[in-house]
């Protein structure tokens, strides 16, 4: 069209500091991450010192020994995790988001900034103000939970409420961020749809099921495969309060790669982790993207 | 905004069960931004207790009388000044680069042809999706190798470009028009003096959106700083130097010491995000992204 080839030494001299830099420090480490993964290396060494082993590493990952085990659950944590996560984060992005669309709403602005600023908070001072407010006895969460006759909760301190107690941290702070998704796919559906619907006798229940739900299915899917991509890099919590415990019960795959291939320095072990996880992701994403395109007929 | 779109025409009601239902969409309203903003409070008002009313059962909501000494213990503890510094190096190097090449490349997606173009920008895409624990071994070696572990350089060159940049300025310059930037080619103005002078200017309430998305990600940011700077703590960002605070002293005695940290960690970003808000959430409603 309008730029030709006359452009092609510019359209190379402006894309060289991109492509460059995303090159050798994200899509090199990619291809190295899965080399390495099929061979015995200390992240102490040169890439030079790894041995290949095949599919030794991953014999481990998927055998009866600790690393098998340890790995296993640190899968099956993330999972969880991931899996409370959205579950909580759209059911309440979609609320808020519809509560903050409502024109009778005074504030409605106020509380869209409000709800989107926690996004905006460190998770490491999310991290640290949670673990105070979840302290089992000078903590405000266990005594507003015996006002209410509840309680206490252990929250991060027993094996069954800890990884739970992550969560709710996480979806706090990134509820507004969803929200604000949520807002913007509502504003792209046209009012008279919903005005039609009324003037036919639909009530309020059957609007939301029959028009916004459904509209809002392409937004929802995003913020799922966003929501599930946040939630597999938790880290600042565990690596700060936890420590992966109580008895493995936070330990999750971000904070066990780091231990395995950075700490204990097995480079070619934790990597296969990593594949590992990336292999995990692509498939719940294309599921996803599948669970989505079937519905409607539904 | 229009009319309440989610629900019915409120006239169709009895007076009576309109105003019940305003009154519970407000208190429904105000009891989501009391518990948005909950932790934050707290985490205010804990930093200005003193160690005896952090450590009482059950807690006390109000300090008697509030004291700025944990602020001044933080200080004993951590370097402020030079973690503040280290923080806004990180951030605002990693920003300004970001920025930069952002420009530079989403203007030759939008408006340059090329064989490939849709492949390359596929995989820049891509990388978007990919969570750093995915790279970071080997990523942690190649910065190594380059003599740049332990350093705020190894920090933030493997952060200077990223494809959600690239994909918001692509966006955005699309919608730049194209006599804009032949009128400038017919001037003899070259590629690069298009790309800063005529293109960014015209861009930039998302250029704006775009900074303050990379300033506060790379202020948080937390794992790579971690890596990179493994026990150096005089190049310690201000969220790498909480941790020293949580260490400092397990007890309960420094819950203050920790919130007046989280406090000072906090408000930066929070403050750019108050000033700059609007061009925050217009970009994600316009795009439907962040980093």
């Amino acid at each position: 069209m309008m730029v030709a080839a006359r452009h092609g030494r510019w359209t190379a001299v402006l894309l060289a500091p991109s492509v460059g830099l995303i090159g050798i420090f994200v899509l090199v480490p990619t291809v190295l991450t899965v080399w390495l993964s099929f061979h015995r290396w200390s992240t102490q060494t040169g890439f030079g010192d790894a041995a290949w082993i095949g599919l030794g590493n991953y014999q481990d990952l998927f055998g009866i020994g600790s690393v098998g085990r340890d790995f296993r659950q640190a899968m099956a944590n993330t999972a969880l995790y991931a899996a409370l996560s959205i579950a909580l984060l759209l059911p309440l992005s979609i609320g808020f988001g519809v509560l903050v669309h409502q024109a009778r709403l005074r504030g409605a602005g106020v509380l869209r900034t409000v709800l989107f600023s926690t996004y905006m908070v460190p998770m490491i001072a999310v991290a640290l103000v949670w673990s105070k407010l979840y302290s089992p006895s000078e903590g405000p969460l266990n005594q507003m939970l015996g006002w209410v006759g509840l309680g206490p909760s252990p929250f991060l301190s027993s094996p069954g409420t800890a990884l739970v107690s992550i969560v709710f941290l996480n979806v706090w702070q990134q509820v507004g961020y969803f929200t604000v998704l949520v807002v913007a796919g509502l504003t792209q559906i046209p009012d008279p749809l919903y005005d039609a619907a009324r003037i036919d006798g639909a009530r309020p229940a059957r609007l939301f099921r029959s028009i916004t739900l459904p509209l809002l299915r392409r937004t929802l899917l995003f913020s799922g495969v966003i929501a599930l991509i946040n939630a597999v890099q938790v880290f600042e919590p565990v690596a700060l309060i936890t420590q992966g415990g109580p008895i493995g019960s936070t330990n999750v795959m971000t904070y066990h790669i780091r231990r395995v291939g950075i700490e204990r320095a097995q480079g070619g072990l934790g990597s296969a982790m990593a594949v590992a996880l990336l292999l995990a992701l692509v498939v719940a994403v294309a599921a996803a993207f599948a669970l989505a395109r079937r519905e409607p007929e539904a | 905004m229009t009319m309440a779109a989610t629900l019915p025409e409120a006239a169709a009601r009895p007076r009576s069960r309109i105003a019940t239902g305003r009154a519970a969409l407000h208190a429904l309203a105000l009891a989501a931004g009391v518990a948005a903003a909950f932790p934050l409070a707290w985490m205010v008002l804990s930093s200005l207790k003193t160690p005896a009313e952090t450590m009482r059962t059950p807690p006390v909501w109000l300090p008697a009388e509030p004291t700025l000494d944990a602020y001044a213990a933080v200080a004993g503890v951590i370097d402020v000044g030079r973690a503040f510094l280290n923080s806004l190096v990180i951030a605002g190097v990693t920003t300004a680069g970001i920025l930069a090449t952002s420009l530079m490349a989403g203007y030759v997606f939008a408006k340059h042809h090329f064989p490939g173009r849709g492949a390359l920008f596929a995989v820049m895409l891509a990388t978007m999706f990919l969570p750093p624990i995915v790279t970071l071994i080997p990523l942690y070696r190649i910065v190594g190798a380059l003599q740049l572990d332990a350093s705020l350089a190894g920090v933030i060159l493997p952060n200077l470009a990223n494809a959600f940049g690239i994909f918001l300025m692509r966006q955005f310059i699309a919608g730049v028009p194209n006599e804009l930037i032949e009128a400038a080619r017919l001037d003899g103005a070259s590629e690069l003096r298009i790309v800063f002078r005529i293109v960014a200017p015209a861009v930039a309430p998302a250029l704006a959106a775009l900074a303050l998305f990379a300033f506060v990600y790379h202020w948080n940011s937390y794992l790579w700083s971690l890596t990179v700077l493994q026990g150096d703590d005089r190049q310690y960002p201000i969220v790498l130097s909480l941790s020293r605070l949580l260490s400092y002293n397990r007890s309960a005695l420094n819950t203050g010491l920790v919130m007046a940290g989280a406090t000072l960690a906090v408000l930066p970003p929070l403050l750019l995000f108050a000033l700059l808000q609007r061009f925050f959430v217009k970009t994600i409603v316009s795009t439907g992204l962040t980093g």
